[in-house]
């Protein structure tokens, strides 16, 4: 258990560590690169010596441009590390971790309630599915299910966007919440958020659901057919225990190695479903950033999505045990889903193929 | 291939989803192909023709350009396609090299690539190509390619490798060692085409995952336009404020639909591929 706690730690460490190493070398080495490109800017601004352009760059960047680069590189991992991401480009005045630790709540509270919605919605279709495979109703949902899943989530989003919020009005087109109520522990503010959220986890969930379905028909019916099962049958174990302890347990085992693996996909689709929302969450910054050319912003937004999502997985991580308390053991491997697809991002698709047993 | 074909086809006659599936994605390839040179969107801006609604010389209507929207639709397919195509035989090369050396070999290099694996795993994708996007600008779509395939390739890599090593332990392998065949024929020879029908399906799906991010840098503004595509066509639709008037939502809904079908398509096209490798699959 120490062993395997140790394991995911130093693994979720080491992929911080290159995505620090990475935003390094994006800012500072590429052709062109950030860098370079705010010196010669301030420097046709005029008014300046080079020592106060080497200032502004430091403070921007976090690293002074003319010293070799391996100081540089230490001293902007060490920036990093105690939490100081530069400050802003068009911004000098505010720094970059007040503007996206300010975002990320938004971003946690989207994608978060949005996961949870359509795991529950599409474990619980799944598992029905699986238990009435054979009719029609079942063919139908199973049809609308990979329709749903196969729609980019931007779509879904102007869709709803164009129809919901612009066209009928039901539902506010941009914002966290509106700017009448004060942002406190009101029930006001609240019912605020959760209207203005509707929408945006409408367009995650639309997108989503179907993945977790197909893959929990997939999982329960291998399930179902199992030896084990029909063995629990036999003996005259209630249908309840069966169903519970046999099947349940047994077929939600991949859905949680999937949770983890979806939620990358899912902080990446913020990206879009913020910025058509103009929610102010984590996504939304980011593209502002990049078409603002703020590097220094886009880079902190990139490294706060890839830390947040390491952090989930590393939680998933050490719940596991939990729910298969094999995989705590040496030689233990996760769960992989089985006789599913995996589609990049977006989970499993279509029941059963010939990969996806993992040795 | 002729027995694969046949039953192909037998699954496909069950199967009307895989089978419009099927028929869909070949005639997108054939728009692809032929696209630039069936239609033209109209080279001119002009005013008098702008926001046309439906007829019959514009069966889409026009742009707020007054360019052809269905005429903007079939030439913007190459250039999806093209990058889409590009990026998934990327994706798959460099997934399909990597799970089969490192099941194959085992040990330490297995261990190693692994580790490696796990970190591409974890990224978040969609992320990473865009801040790429935003720093490398590249007009060329091998680029963009590439860019796409940065993170996608490592979830194939797991699954080529689980398979690559129970194929190690095959006996038709294991014969190939014993005569000492170089590793790169054992690796082409023996295993490349044990994995080849897994491989296949997940080409289809990388395709629309690179769709997806790819349309997205476009729809997004990150990557810089280079000509009629469908993420430009709905990007700029959104700035002209396609949303608040209904006199160009045909602009604003064809691209989108073009995208929805193409995508679609591909996954139920995938999943005949899947029954056809997969006679576990066609007895239930």
């Amino acid at each position: 258990m120490v062993a395997y706690v140790a394991r995911r730690l130093a693994g979720a460490a080491a992929v911080v560590y290159l995505v620090v190493t990475i935003s390094f070398f994006m800012v500072r080495l590429m052709p062109g690169n950030a860098v370079s490109a705010l010196e010669a800017s301030l420097r046709s601004q005029g008014g300046m010596t080079p020592q106060e352009i080497q200032q502004q760059v430091s403070e921007i960047y976090g690293v002074m441009p003319h010293s070799p680069v391996w100081r540089q590189y230490l001293s902007y991992i060490g920036n990093v590390a105690r939490g100081d991401l530069g400050r802003s480009v068009l911004n000098p005045s505010e720094s970059v971790a007040h503007i996206i630790l300010g975002a990320l709540p938004w971003t946690i509270f989207l994608v978060g309630t949005a996961l949870m919605i359509s795991f529950v919605l599409g474990t619980a279709l799944g598992a029905a599915m699986a238990m009435f495979r054979t009719s029609r109703l079942c063919q139908l949902v199973s049809f609308i299910a990979s329709v749903a899943s196969a729609v980019p989530n931007y779509l879904v989003a102007i869709v709803l966007l164009y129809e919901l919020a612009d066209m009928h009005r039901f539902f506010p087109v941009s914002g966290a919440y509106s700017v009448n109520v004060r942002p406190g522990w009101s029930l006001a503010f609240i019912g605020s958020v959760l209207y203005h959220g509707v929408l945006p986890i409408s367009a995650y969930v639309v997108t989503s659901f179907g993945g977790w379905a197909l893959a929990m028909k997939g999982s329960s019916v291998s399930c179902l057919e199992a030896e084990y099962v029909r063995v629990a049958k036999a003996w005259g174990l209630s249908d309840w225990r069966v169903t519970r302890s046999y099947v349940g347990r047994n077929s939600m085992l991949p859905m949680v190695t999937m949770l983890a693996l979806s939620l990358g996909f899912m902080v990446g689709g913020s990206v879009f479903v913020e910025t058509y929302f103009s929610y102010p969450g984590i996504g939304y910054y980011l593209i502002q950033a990049v078409n603002s050319r703020d590097y220094s912003v886009m880079m902190g937004c990139f490294m706060l999505i890839t830390v947040a999502v390491v952090l989930a997985n590393l939680f998933v991580d050490l719940f596991y045990p939990l729910v298969d308390p094999r995989i705590a053991r040496p030689r233990g491997g996760r769960a992989s889903v089985p006789g599913a697809l995996p589609v990049p991002g977006k989970g499993a698709q279509g029941p059963g193929s010939l990969v996806g047993v993992e040795a | 291939m002729r027995r694969a074909l046949r039953d192909l086809w037998r699954i496909c006659r069950s199967d009307k989803a895989a089978l419009a599936g099927g028929l869909v994605v070949v005639l997108y390839l054939l728009v692809a192909v032929l696209g630039p040179y069936l239609a033209s969107p109209g080279g001119l801006q002009s005013p008098a023709n702008a926001n046309l609604g439906p007829s019959l010389q514009h069966p889409l209507g026009t742009d707020p350009l007054g360019h052809d929207v269905f005429a903007s639709i079939v030439v913007g397919t190459r250039p999806v396609m093209l990058v889409g195509v590009l990026a998934a035989g990327i994706t798959v090369f460099i997934g399909v090299a990597v799970g089969l050396l490192s099941g194959y070999l085992g040990g330490l290099v297995d261990a190693a690539l692994m580790r490696v694996v796990d970190i591409f795993l974890t990224i978040p994708g969609l992320p990473l190509i865009i801040v790429i996007a935003a720093i490398v600008h590249t007009t060329s779509p091998v680029v963009l390619a590439v860019v796409l395939s940065v993170t996608a390739w490592a979830g194939l890599a797991r699954a080529v490798r689980s398979q690559a090593l129970s194929l190690r332990e095959a006996e038709f392998v294991e014969a190939a060692r014993v005569q000492g065949l170089p590793l790169g024929q054992i690796i082409v020879r023996q295993l490349l085409p044990n994995v080849g029908p897994y491989v296949a399906i997940h080409f289809l799906l990388d395709v629309t995952g690179a769709i997806y991010a790819e349309v997205g840098l476009f729809l997004l503004g990150v990557a810089p336009i280079t000509g009629t595509n469908w993420g430009e066509m709905i990007n700029s639709a959104m700035s002209e404020g396609a949303l608040y008037s209904s006199s160009s939502v045909v602009y604003l809904l064809s691209p989108m639909a073009a995208i929805v079908v193409l995508q679609v398509a591909f996954v139920f096209f995938a999943r005949a591929l899947d029954t056809l490798f997969n006679p576990r699959l066609r007895s239930q």
